[in-house]
C-alpha cells in the first residue's frame, strides 16, 4: 500500500474527512522519508495552520524543506504522472486565490493536482502559498506534482518580491534561503500518461527529445542560458521555427517546433504556462500547445480570469474557469486614495 | 465595453474618443468635463486584432479598453489611451544599434552560436520596452498646441483645495520577461478651479537602464488656459543604485518606487506648450 494512504488511514481528519473514498493513488514512490506518525501530525497541524494563511515559525520551514528536498530528489527531470490530474499554471502569491483554485477544483488529495511552477512573486503571501504547497507534497506525494517555474530561483526572488516577503515576515533572509535551496531540487518538467507535456516555459532547440531532459543535471539555481533555461523560459510564437526574442536572450518556438517534438515523442499536448492569458487559458498553435494561467485578477489588477485544466481517466480536459476569491483585509491596488500629486517636478 | 472604434484611414488616431459616445463624464466644472474608464485587460481576441494594426507583439497586461479623456464643450479634447501609445512604440529596430538589450544578452548570444550550427534569428526586432513618447491624443487636428516660456503654476497645484475628482488608470504594463518593468499610468485630480494630470512612462531594465517620459496636463478652468509638459528623463541603472544610501537596506523597494526613481534621473529634455480652445460662435 502506498505510504500516504497508510497514513491517511492512521486516523489523521483534519485535512482529509473523505480519504476513504480515494481513488488509487497516482505514480509510483521510491520511499517515503516520512516514517512516524508524529511527523505526521506535525505536518497536518501545519497544513491546517497554513490553510488560515498563518505563516510556519522559522524553524519549521527549515524542517519542512528538509523534507521535501528528499521527496524531490526522488523524483524525475520528466516526472510521470497518471491521470486524472488537475493541472495548473502560475499562482505568484496569491494565497486567497489558490484556496478558490482548491474549491473549484476540489481539495488536495481527493483532486490530483499538478502545478508547472512561479508560486512565488508579484502577490502578497508568496511565503504562505509556497510553505502550503511544499507541505501538501510531503503529506501525498504522489497526489501532488509541483514543477520548478522560472520564479523560482535566487535571483528573480531578490527582484520580484518573495525575498523581501522573507525579510519582512521573518526579519532575516533563512526562509528566503531554505526555500530557494529547495527550489533547486524541483523537477523540471511532468508527462501525464505518456501524452501530455508539462513544464513552465516551452521547448529548447537543444532538446530533441524526453531523454535529453532526463539527462540534464537540474539541481542548481536556473542558470542564464541553455536547455534547463529554455524549459522554465520560452514561448510559444505564430512564425515558425526558433526565434530570438527581441530582448536579446530567450528563445520562441513556432508550430512547425511544437509539432516536430510531439509526433517524435508520441504527445499529443504541450501544456505551459508563464504567460498572462485573459481567459485563464489560450490554445495555440493549432492545439499543440495550450497556456494555463492561474491567478486570477494577476497582480490584483489585471482583472482576468484564471483556469485549470481538468484531466480525466479517459485523457479527456475540460477547462474551469474562475475569478478572484473575494476577499477581505487585503491591500487594494485599484481603490487608491485621492492625492496631492505633484510628482517630483 | 467600449471596444475600439478602428479607423478607415490609416492617418487617423488608431482610437477614437467621441466624446459624445463616452457616456456620462465622472466630473464637469465650468464647461470642462473629464471621462475615465478602468476596464480589465484585453481579451485574446481584442489582442490579436490590435497586435495586427499594430503590428508589434501587445505588452503582457494590455488594458486597451480604459482611457481618461479631458474635454471642453468647446469641442476640444484631449484623451489618453494604451493603443494610441503603443502605435508611438519604434515597430522597427537593430538589437545591434540602439535598442535596448537585457543585461545578459551578449553572454547568452555568444553561447549560442558557440553551441549551435543553426542559424537563429532575432524575431522582427522592435522597441520591447515600449518606449513611447505619447502626450495624449488630441479630439482631432483643431486641437494644436505650441511652445510657450510659461510654466505650469505649481503653487496652485500645492494648495490643499479640495479635490472633486481623482483617478489612476494604468494604459499597460509589461514586466520585460522578469528583466524589469515598463508600465505606462494616468492619474488625474479635478479641483473646483482646475485640472492636473501626470501620463507617466516608466521603465526599468533590471542591471541596464531607466526612463522616465511623463506628460503633465494643467488646466485653469476660468479663463480655459491649457498648458502641457513633457519631460524626459534616463540614466544607467547603476547611476541610480549608487544614489540609495548605504543604510537604506533593501535596494529594490528604492528601485521599484518611480517616484523616487523619478527624483534621481537627471532631465534630457523638457518643455510646456499651451493651446487654445476653439471659439464657439
Amino acid at each position: 500500500m502506498d505510504a500516504d494512504v497508510t497514513m491517511t488511514d492512521a486516523g489523521l481528519s483534519t485535512l482529509s474527512p473523505v480519504s476513504h473514498t480515494l481513488s488509487p493513488p497516482s505514480g509510483e514512490i521510491k520511499a517515503s522519508p516520512v516514517t512516524d506518525s508524529q511527523s505526521y501530525d506535525d505536518l497536518d497541524r501545519w497544513i491546517e495552520m497554513l490553510m488560515d494563511c498563518k505563516q510556519l515559525s522559522e524553524n519549521d520551514v527549515k524542517k519542512l524543506c528538509d523534507k521535501a528536498r528528499e521527496i524531490l530528489s526522488e523524483e524525475s527531470n520528466v516526472q510521470n504522472v497518471k491521470c486524472p490530474v488537475t493541472v495548473c499554471g502560475d499562482i505568484h502569491g496569491q494565497f486567497h486565490d489558490l484556496m478558490e483554485l482548491f474549491k473549484i477544483g476540489g481539495p488536495n488529495p481527493d483532486t490530483n493536482y499538478l502545478f508547472m511552477g512561479d508560486y512565488v512573486d508579484r502577490g502578497y503571501y508568496s511565503v504562505e502559498t509556497v510553505t502550503l504547497l511544499v507541505a501538501m507534497k510531503i503529506r501525498h506525494p504522489n497526489r501532488l506534482t509541483i514543477l520548478r517555474g522560472n520564479h523560482e530561483s535566487r535571483q528573480i526572488t531578490q527582484v520580484y518580491g518573495f525575498y523581501d516577503e522573507c525579510l519582512r515576515k521573518y526579519g532575516n533572509p533563512n526562509v528566503w534561503k531554505y526555500f530557494t535551496d529547495l527550489f533547486d531540487y524541483l523537477p523540471l518538467t511532468a508527462l501525464i500518461e505518456n501524452t501530455i507535456f508539462c513544464l513552465h516555459g516551452g521547448l529548447s532547440p537543444s532538446i530533441d527529445s524526453l531523454d535529453n531532459i532526463r539527462a540534464l543535471d537540474r539541481i542548481q539555481e536556473v542558470p542564464h542560458e541553455g536547455p534547463m533555461c529554455d524549459l522554465l523560459w520560452s514561448d510559444p510564437d505564430d512564425r515558425c521555427g526558433w526565434g530570438i526574442s527581441p530582448r536579446g536572450a530567450g528563445y520562441t518556438f513556432g508550430q512547425d517546433i511544437s509539432e516536430a517534438f510531439n509526433h517524435k515523442n508520441g504527445l499529443n499536448l504541450v501544456a505551459r504556462a508563464h504567460q498572462l492569458v485573459m481567459e485563464g487559458y489560450n490554445w495555440s498553435q493549432d492545439q499543440q500547445v495550450v497556456t494555463i494561467f492561474s491567478a486570477p485578477n494577476y497582480c490584483y489588477r489585471c482583472g482576468n480570469q484564471a483556469a485549470i485544466m481538468e484531466i480525466d481517466e479517459d485523457l479527456k480536459y475540460t477547462f474551469l474557469q474562475f475569478d478572484p476569491c473575494p476577499r477581505a483585509g487585503e491591500p487594494s491596488v485599484s481603490r487608491r486614495t485621492p492625492d496631492y500629486f505633484l510628482v517630483s517636478f | 465595453m467600449t471596444g475600439y472604434q478602428f479607423p478607415s484611414q490609416d492617418s487617423d488616431p488608431l482610437y477614437h474618443f467621441n466624446v459624445s459616445a463616452l457616456g456620462a463624464p465622472a466630473v464637469s466644472r465650468l464647461g470642462w468635463s473629464v471621462y475615465s474608464s478602468k476596464k480589465p485587460i484585453m481579451s485574446a481576441n481584442e489582442i490579436e486584432r490590435a497586435t495586427e494594426r499594430l503590428t508589434i507583439p501587445m505588452p503582457e497586461m494590455i488594458f486597451g479598453n480604459n482611457y481618461i479623456v479631458v474635454a471642453h464643450k468647446s469641442g476640444w479634447s484631449l484623451g489618453f489611451n494604451a493603443i494610441d501609445a503603443l502605435d508611438l512604440v519604434a515597430k522597427h529596430g537593430n538589437p545591434q544599434g540602439g535598442l535596448v538589450k537585457v543585461a545578459y544578452s551578449d553572454a547568452w548570444m555568444n553561447d549560442k552560436k558557440k553551441s549551435s550550427g543553426e542559424v537563429h534569428q532575432v524575431v522582427k526586432p522592435f522597441d520591447w520596452t515600449y518606449t513611447t513618447s505619447y502626450q495624449g491624443t488630441p479630439a482631432s487636428s483643431l486641437v494644436s498646441f505650441e511652445r510657450t516660456s510659461e510654466t505650469i503654476p505649481l503653487g496652485r497645484l500645492r494648495r490643499p483645495d479640495p479635490i472633486l475628482f481623482f483617478d489612476d488608470v494604468v494604459l499597460f504594463e509589461d514586466e520585460l520577461g522578469d528583466n524589469g518593468i515598463t508600465i505606462v499610468s494616468v492619474k488625474i485630480r479635478v479641483m473646483e478651479e482646475r485640472l492636473f494630470l501626470l501620463c507617466r512612462f516608466f521603465m526599468r531594465v533590471d542591471d541596464v537602464l531607466f526612463r522616465i517620459r511623463d506628460t503633465r496636463l494643467f488646466i485653469e478652468f476660468a479663463d480655459n488656459k491649457i498648458l502641457r509638459e513633457y519631460t524626459v528623463k534616463q540614466d544607467s541603472y547603476e547611476n541610480v543604485k549608487r544614489k540609495i544610501r548605504h543604510s537604506a537596506g533593501d535596494l529594490g523597494l528604492y528601485l521599484r518606487d518611480a517616484n523616487w526613481v523619478a527624483e534621481q534621473l537627471p532631465v534630457v529634455e523638457t518643455f510646456t506648450e499651451t493651446s487654445t480652445i476653439p471659439v464657439i460662435n
